[in-house]
């Protein structure tokens, strides 16, 4: 294979390496250059963070073949700050806190000079259309946005330079201030090393072999081609682990990797720790599982019938957890009520879809210590677990938190960690494992998906006198965060309202499906959704303002919730009026409302879906701008 | 993973077709790269190995952009961004801007090229239908004997199902010649998951001419793609409109067969009413591009479709 030279300009300097034939851009600035402020988000050109300047445009570089940069000028994101001061759109995005997770901002960073560039007068719509090739999922964009038009005024004179520091904060006076994040400059500038950005000297490359099916019997690995190839350092499966295997937040049912069965699609059946990345995953290729195909549940309410297949021993029924809560006599409040609602209720699996796909690096210290970086959202609990997993006391287990390049719950499970750290042992070297987005989608808890059934009694002034809500839970194949979640939805789910009966359940439920697991809100929003519908459909049927029927059912300070939890303030009076004001909301029931709508056109009202910033200076005008 | 024992640049098409000779069947063309890349990935193709890439895009005949005797010669790899930043293309070209901006996001377009979303051939590509309706014709370029020669087609026939093309194993797409269309308005619709990065589900090209008094038509080009296995023109609703007089009701007449046009695989009803709403939003705006009387028009017809 021969190697292709690469002679290019980077960030100013000349530079001459020798590269794969079929490495990227991206390959080339990260591996090659270690200049990893250059993020790989997806690999397949979706969500920007990769993009570096060639030759003056912007590029996205996993997109780009290393060989075109042959003789070409290079500007990473640690270009625009060489001289040690940050450029003022960086200035600009740590003044208005642009930068949450931090992982989309060099992209972000890099796409807002490609627009200042293009246009120093740069609209505010052209900015939104110009930063569209790249994805956040932190911000809501807002505070981007807000910066690079403060970067586009300072640059033009539209503001003062002085606009790009910090807020003067009154002696001890930080609540309500605008305070910049501390930790802005090290991701404004690409300096900020995530787990998959860290290297260390000899550090061997892992690739993982994933289950093809969905629930299977394993009856045997053979892992010894793998071993033969040269540049393999190790192959471990669920035999190496010599302590107890078993990890999860609640229940401890999953096993570092397969063990005896597979039980999604996607689970972790052998790793191989190699010299590079590409003999690592052609070594994981040879492993050979003889795999014995049993029969699959996809259903959390067939799950839960006599007869279906089992996934854990421990629990026959297939039930992860059950929270049921009472309170009243639910069916004789619903005999009494005017009208009652039923209604079944169905939310989707969610992907997290943080910019930065999992990864981490695991080594033994010089006393013996199994230390594993990542970007693990419950460190502590990790800890402890693998001390179990691997035999060893606690103190001979670290674990290293690395930014988070985005969680969102996504983060909290150890589902592979546990192989970096059997994988270190083995092989005496450190070893790192980075996701690739599609592994990362395929392998990763979700939100769980949600079947409500659901019964609300309202009497016809309004008040809601009763709810019987059951929510199944698809918790997939292993427990995780699941009886946390149905914890939080049983104690939230029948929303902020004085409720005297009440009969809630939820139940998270094992199947073949990719685990579900922690996720925003944590189980309350699949019921707020069947909540709230309710709400409006109550409204509806009532002839009432669904801000007013909300208003008359809304707890109170001094309530006490279901729970048992005595509110002393309760806000949600207060987050009415705000919204109902917010919203421009045309007073009454949803039915009185007509064909036309008052709000359309007026201020604060967003335009319709459009791509023509660009356009606006186009010599034929359209109608709607002459009527305008 | 997309991986090769070698990548070669040529740097003339000489070259390229010695490459091609000396690699027969062992090589695959490549140009922008945008789309082989996210290809050779798990879930679409996986891990693909191709013993020989042939990166064609720095070829100076496939870099000709030139704008003379009321012909407009693109060379196959010229990127979509130059249909924004080049005043002289936009002006020859009107309705290609519209297409441009629709077309992935800022970042891609500087790499991805005409003649790669030409010969990938997808039944939703964006490029596509722009340029059909802008008559655009393909020169094809192939070395018999030791001589480069050529042939030229309507694009109208180059594409002959999904990734399917009349283009020969030994050919390269070296050039897309179109007619300056100075005169006319362009307009270019677009409906996918999301605004930018998008896969169209449905998108329809328009160019509109009118003629001296302002109100008919005098030339009327339109091209959808996402409803079949190839984009395609819609020259029955053209014709209807040729040299008619620019009215609400003629519009959706002519709009309303538009629909019949749907052969997709899924989601046909959807795309029936899209196509609909597309074909009037278009011809609307691209007819007040081309400086039709906005008197025409009358407001409520142009904001509930425009």
């Amino acid at each position: 294979m021969p190697d292709l030279k690469i002679e290019a300009t980077v960030n100013g300097r000349k530079v001459s390496k020798n590269v794969a034939p079929f490495a990227r851009l991206l390959d080339f600035v990260r591996d090659d250059l270690n200049l990893t402020g250059t993020k790989e988000g997806c690999g397949a050109g979706e969500c920007g963070t990769c993009s570096v300047f060639v030759d003056g445009v912007l590029v996205k570089s996993c997109l780009v073949p290393a060989a075109k940069a042959k003789g070409a000028k290079i500007e990473t994101v640690e270009g625009l700050a060489r001289s040690g001061e940050l450029s003022v759109l960086q200035k600009a995005f740590h003044k208005t806190g642009a930068s949450q997770c931090g992982y989309c901002i060099p992209g972000m960073v890099m796409a807002a000079t490609a627009a200042i560039r293009s246009n120093p007068l740069v609209s505010d719509d052209e900015i939104k259309e110009r930063l569209g090739g790249n994805i956040c999922r932190c911000t809501g964009y807002s505070k981007i946005f807000e910066a690079v038009e403060l970067a586009r005024d300072v640059m033009n004179g539209a503001r003062p330079a002085t606009a790009l520091q910090e807020e003067e904060v009154d002696e001890g006076q930080f609540i309500g201030a605008n305070v910049r994040r501390l930790d802005a400059p090290s991701k404004v500038s690409g300096a900020l090393r995530y787990a998959g950005d860290t290297v260390m000297p000899g550090m061997l490359h892992v690739a993982v072999l994933r289950s093809p099916h969905p629930h299977a019997r394993i009856v045997s690995i053979d892992t010894s081609a793998a071993e033969a190839l040269p540049g393999v350092e190790a192959v471990v499966t669920s035999a190496d682990v010599p302590g107890v295997d078993g990890f999860g937040v609640f229940v401890h049912d999953q096993p570092v990797m397969a063990k005896g069965k597979v039980r999604y699609v996607g689970e972790a059946v052998a790793a191989v720790a190699a010299e590079d990345e590409l003999t690592a995953k052609r070594a994981a290729a040879l492993i050979k599982v003889v795999f014995e195909a049993l029969p699959a549940i996809f259903d959390p309410d067939e799950a839960m019938k006599a007869g279906a297949p089992i996934v854990h021993d421990y629990a026959p029924d297939n039930v992860t957890k059950h929270i049921p809560i009472r309170k009243g006599d639910v069916e004789k409040a619903l005999a009494e009520c005017d009208l009652v609602i039923e209604n079944t209720y169905e939310t989707q699996q969610v992907e997290h879809a943080y910019l930065e796909p999992e990864a981490g690096l695991a080594w033994v210290d010089h006393d013996g210590v199994v230390t594993v970086l990542s970007p693990s959202q419950n460190i502590t609990n990790h800890r402890h677990m693998l001390s179990r997993i691997i035999a060893k006391p606690i103190n001979k287990v670290r674990f290293i938190m690395s930014p988070v390049g985005g969680g969102f719950g996504g983060k909290e499970d150890m589902i592979y960690q546990g192989m970096l750290a059997l994988l270190a042992m083995k092989t005496g070297k450190p070893v790192r494992l980075v996701f690739t987005r599609e592994e990362s989608i395929a392998t990763t808890a979700k939100r769980h998906p949600a079947r409500i059934h659901y019964r609300s009694g309202f009497m016809r002034d309004g008040r809601l006198k009763a709810i019987a809500l059951r929510m199944v839970s698809d918790g997939g194949a292993y427990g995780l965060s699941t009886e946390g979640v149905m914890r939080k939805a049983a104690i939230l789910g029948a929303g902020p309202y004085d409720i005297q009966n009440l009969q809630v359940d939820t139940i998270g439920v094992y199947t073949n499906n990719t685990p579900s697991g922690a996720f925003r809100s944590f189980g309350a929003l699949q019921t707020q959704f069947a909540t709230e519908t309710q709400m409006d459909i109550a409204a509806e049927k009532l002839g009432l303002d669904p801000f007013e029927i909300r208003r008359i059912n809304m707890m109170r300070n001094g309530a006490i919730t279901h729970t048992k939890q005595k509110l002393g303030s309760v806000s949600i009076g207060r987050v009415l009026d705000q919204l109902e004001k917010a919203a421009q909301w045309e007073k009454g029931a949803p039915a009185q409302r007509g064909d036309s709508r008052g709000d359309l056109g007026t201020d604060g009202a967003r335009r319709a879906c459009a791509l023509d910033a660009r356009f606006v200076e186009a010599p034929t005008k359209t109608m709607k701008s002459e009527v305008a | 993973m997309l991986t090769c024992d070698d990548y070669l640049t040529p740097v003339t098409l000489g070259e390229a077709f010695d490459a091609m000779e000396n690699h027969r069947g062992v090589y695959r063309l490549v140009a922008g790269a945008t789309d082989i890349l996210p290809w050779a990935r798990e879930g679409r193709a996986g891990d693909v190995h191709i013993p020989v890439l042939i990166d064609i895009a720095g070829i100076p005949e496939l870099n000709v952009r030139e704008v003379a005797g009321g012909n407009v010669r693109l060379g196959a790899a010229t990127r979509f961004q130059r249909f924004l930043d080049d005043k002289t293309l936009a002006a020859a070209l009107p309705l290609m801007p519209f297409c441009a901006v629709w077309f992935a996001d800022d970042q891609i377009r500087e790499s991805a090229t005409i003649g790669g979303n030409l010969v990938n051939a997808s039944p939703a590509a964006d490029g596509t239908p722009a340029l059909l309706a802008h008559d655009a014709r393909v020169v094809l370029s192939s070395r018999k004997a030791g001589k480069i020669v050529q042939r030229t087609m309507p694009l109208s026939e180059f594409a002959t199902g999904p990734s399917n093309t009349m283009l020969a194993a030994d050919e390269i797409l070296v050039e897309v010649q179109c007619p300056a269309l100075p005169k006319h308005g362009g307009a270019f619709e677009k409906v996918g998951h999301r605004r930018s990065l998008v896969i169209s589900t449905v998108c329809v090209a328009a160019l509109v001419e009118i003629d001296a008094t302002g109100e008919r038509f005098a030339d009327v080009k339109l091209a959808v793609a996402g409803i079949g296995p190839v984009p395609r023109r819609m020259t029955a609703i053209e014709e209807a409109l040729k040299t008619k007089a620019l009215s609400s009701a003629i519009l959706e007449d002519a709009a309303d067969s538009a629909g019949d046009l749907v052969a997709s695989r899924t989601r046909q009803d959807y795309r029936r009413e899209v196509v609909r709403g597309f074909v009037l939003r278009a011809l609307i705006n691209a007819a007040l591009r081309a400086g039709a009387s906005t008197k025409l028009i009358s407001r409520e017809f142009e904001a509930k479709y425009a």
